[in-house]
């Protein structure tokens, strides 16, 4: 495991989001953060790419901590789509994937050949191509949001994190986008570690799942161990029914009630027990 | 516009440039006393004694020079304001830059009764730094970046504040009128002693080109710049010296300018695009372009009165200023 | 809690704070007058100079900063309802400068021509101030969407900064001595303080104040999202352009009067609701009152900061009022 992160405590001013949480991240696979609105993911995301600082605990790559490394050379390393980044008006498409090159230019920013390969590979790898003259903001959302994996692509990094790369795509576009991810899990060996809203979607294309709780990690695994009612529950507050998904064979949550407060209220205080 | 951004850069540049030099010899041959263009040919390879060529050099040449150096301060200190905040309002005259120069200008005077030239201009400048200062301060106080409109009212308020303390200075100390004087917004009576500035928008500009690749990744997303491994806090931190400097140096020439910093990187990202590699060198020559220009119309419309640049500035940009609004920020729609 | 209680206690208190603010502003300044001397001259019992310094040169004032308090309490009222911001304000929008280049025009060109300046003077602040405000109106008008608040502020805070720079250019070219006027109008010194100018502030009041209270529930309605008032069934656009004739003339009235006053439109209404709630019913009359206060005691510290001279109470104003909105800037975040 190339990537560590041990007893990490992430806030803003007084407030505590993410508490004391650690895990690894399987290298070479697709890691899912799952969790309710607010529960810390996209935090505990942008903390493990120095985006935030944390105030305890380490974020370890490679045997060296992240937040000693020159942030140059971690780019080289990782990259990072923010969520839903919105485009500087009238930028190119292969004027914005070429910024992925960023950590290798020096002074001016000339691009030698390697970068230029390294921009054409992306916007093939990412079916953008055609669109490379056009401007950013006259796309789809789908497309532009493949023009921003474009991007990460081009830093050329074992490991890219992206923060819930679907929002605001509609079904297909979702299905695209991550079908894209896949693939570069599967030919490049690429570690990718993202924040999903879709449960189903999570189970369907990751390898590791990371459910969370009001800045707590409920329970980490593989689709089968954490696509649970037990943890469903812990994690949603929600009574799920949880199936198999006809074609991929992966679980999948049918359907699912809220949970009636007093229940909630009991779980919260297992919640609470099982992390102390 | 569009067969424009087909150019390559340098070309583009270049041509503009030229254009620049041509409208500079026109404008020195133009003014109350008549000279011709071989006139100022000739006043730029000879010294002499005759009165044409002493005119020329000790007159229209710096106010020219003047021109170019303002507007080209202006305009990239507005497109830097503009990339960091990633506002497309954001202008130095807009953000309290200017009124905190007078402000801290009016307490020069008090301060020091025969203030000169140095000392009114490092007056601007700090007045000019802490206007700016509160207002970037407000602005970036929030995680999310402050919506255009908040900046903008921001600024306002800042504006009235710092205006409020430069009114009641000049009033209780007897010197409006030689504040008014200062920040009125003209070239009028410009000399070479007037280029003690110059070394230092030269090296603002300067590094405002060096630092371009730098504010185009900025400009994108904060994260992302964090992300491509840029130190970013640095990096807004040299951005916003280099505004201060030039807005600063700008005021102490030539006064009161609001909406040149808003008007010339919309326009220039109409003819070079988004990246600020392109868009601040092109924005200097444009901006001294539109100096320039706008000084020649303010000397000659109503000879031999001038007619106040900051007059002719306003006219135009408020109109500006408006369609961006109206557009929600893109003036190339 | 205190949003649904009685108002009266707040009334009363703002009314007592009121009276007391009166009485200090009536003796306080060059040669001040003592409470039992203020008293014996007020029923007629004093020595002449100090009746002189009462009913000619202290009543008149108070009255007027009483009046033009009220009025502007009023304004900013009604603008943070109709454009649905907070943030709001006459000074900061452009009427006061729309206001300001009429009258400045108008001392300065045509000053002979107008028998009783007094008079006349409101009039040609309001006719100038309501041209600004149709054209910042115009301007924020989107045929599909209506009126658009947002924008509104924005294209006022445009329009504030050209016409300040027009006014520049008008107090550049203009004699020192009347340099001197505008410029303190500008800073808002109440330079009318006599009663002819009372006389032509009163009636404004006297009917827009009461009509606006009237309408206080159309004004909650007009307060919520466009398509419930709609839903609601207020007739959106006729009620919303006639109030904000009003508010608009209140406010240059006012400000024709007084000079240049910013802030008072913003505070006295964030301070009413702040005790009272949102509800104009109630806030209306609480804000009227802390309007009246806030001049008043702006006045008092610019009158007694110096013995030599006085600080204009619009420069008073903006010092306390310009932090205050920036710390409301930064709570909306």
């Amino acid at each position: 495991m190339r990537l560590k992160i041990n007893n990490i405590q992430v806030g803003y001013d007084d407030q505590t989001i993410v508490h004391d949480l650690s895990i690894e991240i399987p290298d070479g696979k697709i890691t899912t953060i799952i969790g309710a609105n607010g529960c810390g993911k996209s935090t505990l995301l942008k903390a493990i790419t120095r985006i935030i600082p944390h105030q305890a605990g380490t974020v370890i790559l490679d045997g060296e901590n992240i937040q000693k490394m020159n942030t140059k050379v971690l780019a080289r390393e990782l990259a990072i789509l923010p969520q839903s980044p919105e485009s500087a008006s009238g930028l190119l498409v292969e004027e914005l994937v070429s910024y992925g090159r960023y950590p290798y230019q020096k002074g001016f920013g000339n691009l030698s050949q390697k970068d230029r390969d390294m921009i054409d590979w992306a916007l093939e790898a990412t079916s953008t191509a055609e669109f490379r003259k056009r401007p950013v903001d006259a796309l789809s959302g789908g497309q532009r949001q493949r023009v921003w994996i474009a991007m990460a692509l081009a830093q050329e990094t074992d490991i890219i994190f992206l923060d819930e790369p679907t929002t605001y795509l509609d079904m297909a576009h979702q299905l695209e986008v991550l079908e894209l991810l896949q693939q570069l899990n599967v030919k490049e060996g690429r570690t990718i570690v993202m924040v999903l809203h879709d449960l189903n979607q999570a189970a369907r294309f990751s390898d590791y799942i990371i459910a969370m709780n009001a800045g707590h990690l409920i329970k980490a695994g593989d689709a089968t161990e954490v696509m649970t009612n037990e943890t469903l529950r812990d994690v949603f507050n929600i009574d799920a029914v949880i199936g198999e998904d006809p074609r991929t064979k992966k679980p999948m949550c049918i359907t699912y009630n809220l949970l009636k407060s007093e229940e909630r209220a009991s779980k919260k205080s297992e919640v609470h027990d099982m992390v102390v | 516009m569009k067969y424009f951004r087909k150019i390559p850069l340098a070309l583009q540049l270049v041509f503009m440039f030229v254009v620049l030099l041509i409208v500079m010899f026109v404008a020195i041959s133009f003014g109350a006393a008549n000279t011709t263009l071989a006139d100022v040919w000739y006043a730029i390879w000879h010294s002499s004694d005759d009165e044409k060529t002493n005119l020329l050099r000790e007159i229209r040449f710096p106010r020219v020079l003047a021109a170019v150096a303002v507007g080209a301060a202006l305009a990239v200190a507005g497109a830097i304001m503009q990339g960091v905040t990633r506002n497309p309002l954001a202008d130095p005259g807009l953000l309290g830059l200017t009124s905190g120069a007078n402000a801290a200008l009016a307490i020069g005077f008090v301060l020091v009764p025969n203030l000169d030239y140095s000392g009114a201009m490092l007056a601007c400048f700090i007045g000019a730094a802490i206007g700016m200062a509160i207002v970037y301060s407000i602005g970036s106080s929030s995680k999310t970046g402050m919506s255009p409109l908040k900046l903008v009212l921001a600024g306002a308020a800042v504006s009235m504040f710092l205006q409020a303390v430069a009114d009641g200075t000049g009033l209780l100390f007897q010197i409006s009128k030689d504040v008014s004087m200062w920040t009125s917004g003209g070239l009028q009576g410009i000399s070479w002693s007037a280029f003690v500035v110059m070394p230092i928008i030269i090296v603002a500009l300067i590094s405002s080109i060096i630092i371009s690749r730098q504010l185009t990744i900025l400009s994108l997303n904060e994260d992302v710049a964090v992300g491509l491994g840029q130190k970013t806090f640095v990096i807004k931190t040299m951005m916003f010296i280099i505004v201060v400097l030039l807005a600063g140096a700008a005021v102490s020439i030539v006064g009161n300018l609001a909406f040149i910093g808003l008007m010339i990187p919309h326009i220039v990202r109409g003819l070079v695009g988004a990246d600020y590699r392109a868009i601040i060198p092109m924005s200097m020559i444009v901006g001294g372009l539109f100096m320039v220009v706008v000084d020649l119309i303010g000397r000659t419309m109503n000879a031999p009165f001038e007619t106040p640049i900051v007059a002719i500035v306003s006219v135009l940009g408020l109109p500006f200023f408006l369609v961006l609004v109206k557009r929600g920020g893109r003036f190339f729609a | 809690m205190h949003k649904h209680s009685s108002i009266w206690p707040w009334l009363t208190m703002m009314l007592l704070l009121l009276v007391s603010m009166i009485v200090i502003g009536l003796s306080v300044g060059y040669s001040s007058l003592g409470i039992t001397q203020l008293f014996s001259t007020f029923i007629g019992n004093g020595k002449m100079s100090d009746e002189f310094i009462l009913f000619s040169v202290r009543l008149p004032r108070v009255v007027i900063l009483l009046l033009a308090g009220m009025a502007l309490a009023v304004s900013g009222s009604l603008l943070q309802t109709l454009t649905k911001n907070d943030l709001a304000d006459p000074g900061i929008i452009g009427i006061n400068a729309g206001a300001g280049i009429g009258i400045t025009v108008v001392y300065l060109f045509a000053r002979d021509h107008f028998a009783n300046f007094a008079y006349a003077l409101p009039i040609v602040g309001f006719l100038s101030a309501i041209a600004t405000a149709f054209l910042i109106y115009l301007f924020s008008y989107e045929k599909s969407k209506g009126i658009q608040p947002f924008r509104l502020v924005l294209v006022g805070v445009g329009f504030a900064a050209a016409l300040s720079g027009l006014m520049i250019m008008l107090i550049s070219s203009a004699e020192r001595s009347d340099v001197a006027f505008i410029s303190s109008w500008l800073a808002g010194n109440v330079w009318g303080a006599d009663w002819p100018f009372v006389w032509a502030l009163l009636p404004w009041l006297v009917i827009l104040v009461p009509f606006v209270l009237y309408r206080a529930n159309s004004l909650n309605i007009l307060g919520l999202s466009e398509h419930t008032a709609i839903g609601l069934g207020a007739s959106m656009n006729k009620e919303r352009i006639l109030l904000l004739v009003i508010a608009v003339a209140l406010a240059a009235a006012a400000v024709s009067v007084t000079g240049g006053i910013g802030f008072v439109g913003l505070m006295a209404p964030h301070i009413a609701k702040s005790l009272v709630g949102p509800k104009h019913q109630r806030f209306l009359p609480v804000a009227l009152l802390i309007g009246a206060i806030l001049l008043l005691i702006a006045d008092v510290i610019g009158r007694s900061i110096l013995t030599t001279s006085t600080i204009p109470v619009g420069i008073v104003v903006a010092i306390i009022g310009a932090p205050y909105f920036l710390y409301l800037l930064k709570k909306q975040g």
